[in-house]
């Protein structure tokens, strides 16, 4: 009852049709020949079983073709349906209206409960069940799952009908009332259509959308402009908005009926601004023949057009900065969770509010470092102290929105989407929304339920610390003595202030805050902290407190616990069980007691707190004890490797906050969030759920700030937690026992070294860097046929191997070098010394007595001469290369031109290339030359000293670096000057891959870890032109791991599948071996059918067309065979040319 | 077969295994045509169209077969279940295999959605593998052997008894292996191929 057949039957009777059409003559034989078509199709259409059966059927039927049987048959199965309907109903349902009265579904493949379950429902409820697709009798198309053709054509599949999950069905029974199907929409479309921005895309196109909310203002007042006099250009406007955002799922009713051109020129004016707009507007005036010309930028008279029950508002606002989203977001459109981003922690970090809440303390104390007096200067006078404590009225609102004065009394929130579907947290609202019921923390369309014109700003989180940093400083001008207790509040000891009167005196800051800034902020006066606070939160929004002593007890009497701070929804259900719920009805309890009850601490704090005592001091800075890093949004896992990925980035996030602060921690805590076993898909879009928490925790002797150590760590706690990756939900890293990174003496003389650690790899990187830029400034100037100056600039590249040899050295020296005195100057690695920072280099110098500089120069003079050889060999292949360009350029009619020009260039390049060379030369070589020996009594002195198990066990990063590290350390010392030659020389000639060829025997599968795999970067960049294909067709299949379904793609796709060039040929081969016979040894034990379809694939359709292939194919088949019998003691039958 | 341990995961995996082995021998045995297709009927199984067989007999063989290895499934025990087609002499022409390895180590729970969403994927595929098999013979017969990695003890259970040695013949060359599907759907890992005797068998 699949789709598909219905479809196959419609194009059958169609094709019917067309030949009746034709066949002119009436004859019996033309009768005859029309029954054949028919069964001919018929057959198509449901298979060859039932071709017997619809002859006889049709032999003797009264139809006279097979649309008008289709009709029939359609006719009798409702009356059938309803016939049971009412027979069922009768005894079900007590209530007077069924459930799905007017719903008509129609079920699509395979579903969960099954199409015949879903039509008992169907019937017991008074819905419909449509066996055949219909556009004019089905109302929801019902299926969990849609293939990938479907998703793609969806609206000629779905004809426009919401296609939905069968859970709604379930849940509106269990509800007994039908459900929006909104949120029960099909996952696939839902994803497709979500135009929720997520975490990574949101800061690439913040500075964009920032910039365009003026834009965005104009246009969504004229939207409503526009409305007024033909309702029709309004609509039209607006449908052809969403449409060029191709978001489908505009929850607005929209016309249908739109005029392409006018869609266009909105489409441009949105992106053009608000000159275009403007013109749009007079077009449409011309068009429609109203007065819309009136709008002319005159903002003002827009602004009372646009009342605020103008629901247009806010929807227009939408798309015009939906639209601008896709242009900056497509690439990372599907980044949304772990699964998907690699950078995801960090992106998440970038957008997170908290996050920036959290972080925002480290700046203002990098901003106000006078800030910190000693609570000792504090003298506890006998004077009345008198606090201030100043609030911005809903910070994260008004900041975004204090340029849009015509904005101030809307209803206006902030949240991360503004899907209006989306689970998405409201951040913040502004009053007049908080006026409709919109709250902090709820989900954003429980929001837009409320109130449906809410209109939706994402972070800007520049603003907000624009702003944060001009309100401390008014705070600072005012008031020596300010605590900062976040962004947007903070305290003022205002009891030496010179303006005796402390309400003129916030009266004052208040106004300049407004002045500056153009947000409101709040005050409360008294005399102490807590009641600074109180009073604050009396006199929001936009006004000032004051509560004198006298007035406290009146004031706390009928005061909520709850309002307390301190006070969460834990203890005000322990106090609530005794019936506590104002401070006065505390105040009866007695101090010991509450703190037998509640906890010392606790106990002492409510005690005093209710009775409006504070001793806290204004200034007293609490050093945070802990630090640390959680995700609980978008995490998701496919397997251990996706995990460890993401909880190294945790452990970077950290670190950088650790070092941030300049502390190092001791005590490590993971903390994971594991998805309870009977906790259903959460609520919220990407949230965490019901989760258990765990955590396990681990101290060390020594604080530490070091990243190996501190990951080293974080594996080793992960893995102590026996958990299914595919159950963590969210995972934080938490740094405590925090100690001060300048008072840890013996970090001292280590931080010098690293310090040279990360100065090397920092030049590393910057020479990676700049070679990159070259490179791509050669493209830029030879066009697409660069390939061969890439490859002479490998050997700048070529630096990134050794040099981290030299980095690998110097932290095993790091133990070696902490006690004894300092390394002999030999063992020094020249190339990293030079690259130090001047001062540094100095010290150094200084602790050598002057020798390493003349070393230094005496080095360079012999550098010289090797790079000049190095680059007259460079000269040529750039020589070469450019000459293929002109070869290009040959057919060009002012090739002459281009000629002249490239000569230039390749002056030009040949210069920067020899620069190039000799900065990027040296320290390769001076690492070869000084390290080899020393590594002589670190490393074993072949590969069979290894002990492979160990290696396994490494994580990949180190596992890596080791086995860069082997293959270099064979080479022969002393011959550090050939050697270089040498290997540049062999690797701009062919590529890295000569290495690999030593690590497979001990590191297997390697090529096929990582994301992409390794063979594929390894691939990209070979000579070969098959195996560059293949890579390609990588990424053009998706990105799978699954090598079939790249073969299958190259056969499609390419069909200038030729011979490889013949000069690497061996080369290549034995790459193409090692992928094929990493990938069985993967897939043996699990996929024998994989395996078997590759093989299958290359043996019937590869070998043929490529002899590269087959001699791939013929090296690799004896040993796929003795896997297959190791595994399955037999041999794998690989017949060819069947398909 | 109500089981106290059924309510641990692996339990759970291998009832559903047990269930789903039950089902496709039946279509292997349909497909291959040993007997008169009137001896099936045409049932829903995980939303596929499968065949059941109507002879209670049969359907008892079948039935009983795969329910012995419920209680080493569980244990790990079983390697490989074979469906094996012989001839009159003993000597087998061709079986399809099953070879399984459920991971012992699973704790979470199974999600039985998933598991039979995979194992769906045989049913459909088995049925069109008919080109990949052997015509058979006339009067062939067939039987369910079992491999198991360990000997069980006889004590363990007493369906350990249901079980006897096989008189079948084994082939004295490797076999020749197509594989049918194959499946890793954790914990279970289940891959179905087709043994056909090698070139070089000596021909009886």
């Amino acid at each position: 009852m699949s789709f598909n057949s219905t479809r196959s039957a419609n194009s059958g009777s169609r094709s019917k049709r067309s030949f009746n059409s034709l066949s002119s003559n009436p004859s019996s034989n033309g009768n005859n020949k029309k029954r054949k078509t028919t069964q001919k199709t018929l057959g198509v259409g449901w298979g060859s079983n039932s071709r017997s059966s619809s002859r006889s059927s049709f032999r003797n039927s009264p139809f006279s073709d097979f649309g008008s049987y289709m009709e029939v048959k359609n006719r009798k199965l409702q009356e059938q349906f309803n016939a049971e309907a009412s027979s069922s109903s009768n005894s079900g349902s007590t209530s007077g209206k069924p459930i799905f009265q007017g719903v008509s579904i129609f079920v699509d493949g395979f579903t969960v409960p099954s199409s015949q379950e879903l039509r008992g429902y169907m019937l017991k409820h008074g819905g419909r069940f449509e066996n055949y697709f219909s556009r004019h009798h089905v109302t929801h198309i019902i299926c969990s799952n849609l293939p990938d053709s479907k998703i793609k054509n969806l609206r000629s599949f779905s004809g426009g009908l919401p296609v939905v999950k069968p859970s709604w069905l379930m849940d509106s029974i269990a509800a007994n009332k039908l459900l929006s199907w909104v949120p029960y929409q099909l996952d696939q479309i839902a994803s497709e259509a979500h135009n929720q921005p997520k975490i990574s895309v949101f800061f690439a196109s913040e500075s964009s959308l920032v910039s365009k909310d003026s834009e965005t203002c104009v246009t969504g007042q004229i939207k409503p402009k526009l409305e007024d006099p033909s309702a029709k250009s309004g609509t039209i406007k607006e449908t052809n908005l969403s449409e060029s955002c191709g978001s489908m799922q505009h929850s607005e009713p929209t016309g249908r009926e739109w005029d392409d051109s006018v869609g266009k020129n909105i489409a441009r004016a949105v992106t053009q601004g608000p000159v275009c707009i403007e013109r749009e507007c007079s077009e449409g005036k011309s068009d429609k023949g109203s007065d819309v010309c009136t709008i002319g930028g005159n903002t003002g008279e827009i602004h009372d057009q646009a009342s605020p029950s103008q629901p247009f508002v806010s929807v227009s606002s939408y798309i015009t900065k939906r639209s601008t989203r896709p242009t900056v977001v497509e690439p990372s459109n599907w980044h949304r969770s772990t699964l998907h981003d690699p950078n995801f922690v960090e992106n998440y970090f970038k957008s997170s509010r908290l996050h920036f809440i959290g972080t925002w303390r480290n700046r203002y104390r990098r901003r106000f470092p006078s800030f910190g007096y000693t609570s000792s200067s504090v003298n506890v006078s006998t004077r009345r102290t008198s606090i201030i404590h100043v609030d911005m009225d809903c910070f994260f609102v008004s900041v975004v929105i204090r340029k849009h004065s015509e904005l101030q009394d809307k209803p206006v929130a902030i949240c991360h989407s503004d899907n209006p579907r989306g689970t998405a947290e409201i951040s913040s609202a502004n009053y007049p929304a908080r006026g409709y019921g919109v709250r902090a923390g709820m989900f954003l369309r429980d929001a837009k339920a409320l109130c449906p014109h809410l209109v939706i700003f994402p972070y800007n989180f520049e603003a907000y610390e624009e702003v944060a940093d001009q309100f401390y400083n008014i705070l600072h001008k005012h008031c020596k003595r300010v605590q900062a207790v976040s962004c947007d509040e903070a305290f003022l000891d205002v009891t030496d202030a010179e303006v005796e009167d402390p309400q003129f005196l916030a009266s004052v800051i208040r106004k300049e805050i407004f002045e500056t800034t153009r947000c409101t902020a709040s005050a409360g006066i008294a005399g102490n902290l807590l009641m600074a606070r109180l009073a604050t939160r009396a006199a929001k929004p936009d006004g000032q407190r004051y509560i004198p002593p006298e007035m406290v007890d009146d004031y706390l009497h009928e005061l909520p616990i709850k309002e307390l701070p301190g006070i969460g929804h834990v203890l005000e259900e322990k106090l609530m069980r005794r019936h506590i719920q104002t401070c006065g009805q505390l105040r009866r309890i007695s101090k010991e007691s509450l703190q037998k009850e509640l906890g010392i601490k606790t106990g002492d704090m409510l005690w005093n707190y209710c009775r409006g005592i504070d001793n806290r001091l204004v200034g007293v800075i609490q050093e945070s004890k802990s630090m640390g890093a959680e995700v609980n949004w978008g995490v998701r896992f496919n397997d251990l490797k996706d995990c460890h990925h993401f909880l190294m980035n945790l452990c970077k996030e950290v670190l950088l906050r650790l070092q941030g602060c300049a502390v190092q921690g001791r005590n490590f805590t993971l903390k994971i969030k594991k998805r309870r076993s009977d906790a259903e898909e959460p609520a919220k879009y990407m949230g965490c759920g019901d989760c258990e928490n765990l955590s396990h925790s681990t101290t060390v002797p020594l604080a530490t700030d070091d990243e190996d150590v501190i990951r080293r760590i974080m594996v080793q706690l992960f893995g102590s937690f026996h958990i299914d990756v595919k159950d963590i939900r969210g995972m934080g890293l938490q740094v405590s026992k925090l100690e001060s990174t300048d008072t840890a003496k013996p970090g001292h003389e280590r931080n010098s070294i690293r310090s040279w650690l990360t100065s090397a790899s920092a030049s590393t990187k910057e020479q990676h860097i700049i070679a990159s830029l070259a490179k791509e400034s050669a493209n830029r100037d030879f066009g697409e046929q660069s390939i061969d100056v890439n490859q002479g600039w490998l050997s700048t590249d070529s630096t990134g191997p050794s040099v981290q040899i030299g980095t690998n050295l110097s932290n095993a020296n790091v133990p070696l070098d902490q006690d004894s005195a300092l390394p002999s100057i030999e063992d020094l690695d020249l190339g990293v010394v030079e690259s130090l920072p001047p001062d540094l280099f100095a010290e150094i110098n200084d602790m050598y007595g002057g020798k390493l500089n003349n070393m230094i120069s005496k080095k360079k003079c012999q550098n010289v001469d090797v790079c000049n050889s190095l680059c007259s060999m460079l000269q040529g292949r750039v020589q070469v290369a450019i000459n293929e360009v002109r070869e290009s350029f040959g057919l060009d009619p002012d090739s002459a031109n281009v000629i002249s020009v490239e000569d230039k260039e390749d002056k030009y390049e040949v210069e920067k290339i020899h620069a190039e060379a000799v900065s990027g030369v040296e320290p390769s070589k001076a690492v070869i030359s000084s390290s080899v020996p020393d590594k002589m009594d670190l490393m074993p002195s072949s590969l069979s000293q290894v002990d492979i198990s160990v290696l396994q066990q490494l994580p990949e990063d180190l596992r890596v670096d080791v086995l860069g590290l082997l293959p270099a350390h064979r080479r022969p010392e002393g011959a550090s000057f050939v050697a270089l030659g040498a290997t540049s020389k062999s690797e701009s000639d062919k590529c890295p891959e000569n290495q690999t060829g030593s690590i497979n025997p001990i590191l297997k599968k390697e090529l096929w870890f990582g994301d992409p795999p390794e063979w594929v970067k390894k691939f990209k960049n070979s000579d070969c032109s098959v195996l560059r294909i293949l890579a390609d067709m990588y990424y053009k299949s998706g990105s799978t791991s699954c090598l079939s379904s790249i073969l299958q793609r190259t056969l499609s796709d390419s069909k200038h599948f030729v011979n490889a060039s013949s000069d690497a040929e061996e080369e290549a081969i034995s790459c193409l071996c090692d992928l094929l016979q990493q990938y069985i040894e993967l897939k043996i034990e699990t996929d024998i059918e994989e395996v078997y379809v590759c093989f299958r694939l290359l043996r019937s359709r590869f070998t043929m067309r490529s002899e590269f292939v087959f001699q791939s194919y013929s090296l690799i088949y004896p040993r796929l065979q003795a896997f297959v019998r190791e595994n399955y003691g037999g041999t794998l039958l690989i017949s060819d040319g069947k398909d | 077969m109500e089981r106290r341990d059924n309510q641990s995961p692996l339990g759970e995996t291998a009832r559903i295994l047990v269930e789903f082995l039950e089902v496709a021998i039946t279509c292997i045995v349909f497909l291959k045509g040993v007997y008169h297709p009137g001896a099936f009927e045409r049932r829903r199984y995980m939303n596929v169209v499968v065949q059941k067989a109507r002879h209670p007999e049969l359907r008892e063989y079948i039935h009983s077969a795969v329910n012995g290895l419920l209680p080493f499934l569980q244990e790990g025990l079983v390697e490989r279940v074979a469906v094996v087609f012989y001839n009159t002499e003993n000597i087998p022409l061709e079986r399809f295999i099953f070879k399984l390895s459920v991971n012992q180590s699973y704790g979470s729970k199974v999600e039985e959605a998933n598991l039979e969403f995979s194992l769906r994927s045989f049913l459909i595929k088995l049925p069109v593998s008919e080109a990949l098999t052997k015509v058979l013979p006339r009067d062939c017969r067939w039987e369910i052997t079992a491999y198991f990695r360990s000997l069980p003890e006889a004590s363990t259970s007493k369906d350990a008894e249901l079980w006897i040695p096989t008189d079948t013949k084994q082939w004295l060359q490797p076999p020749l292996i197509t594989p049918l599907k194959s499946m890793n759907s954790e914990p279970l890992c289940l891959q179905l191929y087709l043994e056909h005797p090698s070139q070089s068998e000596p021909k009886p």
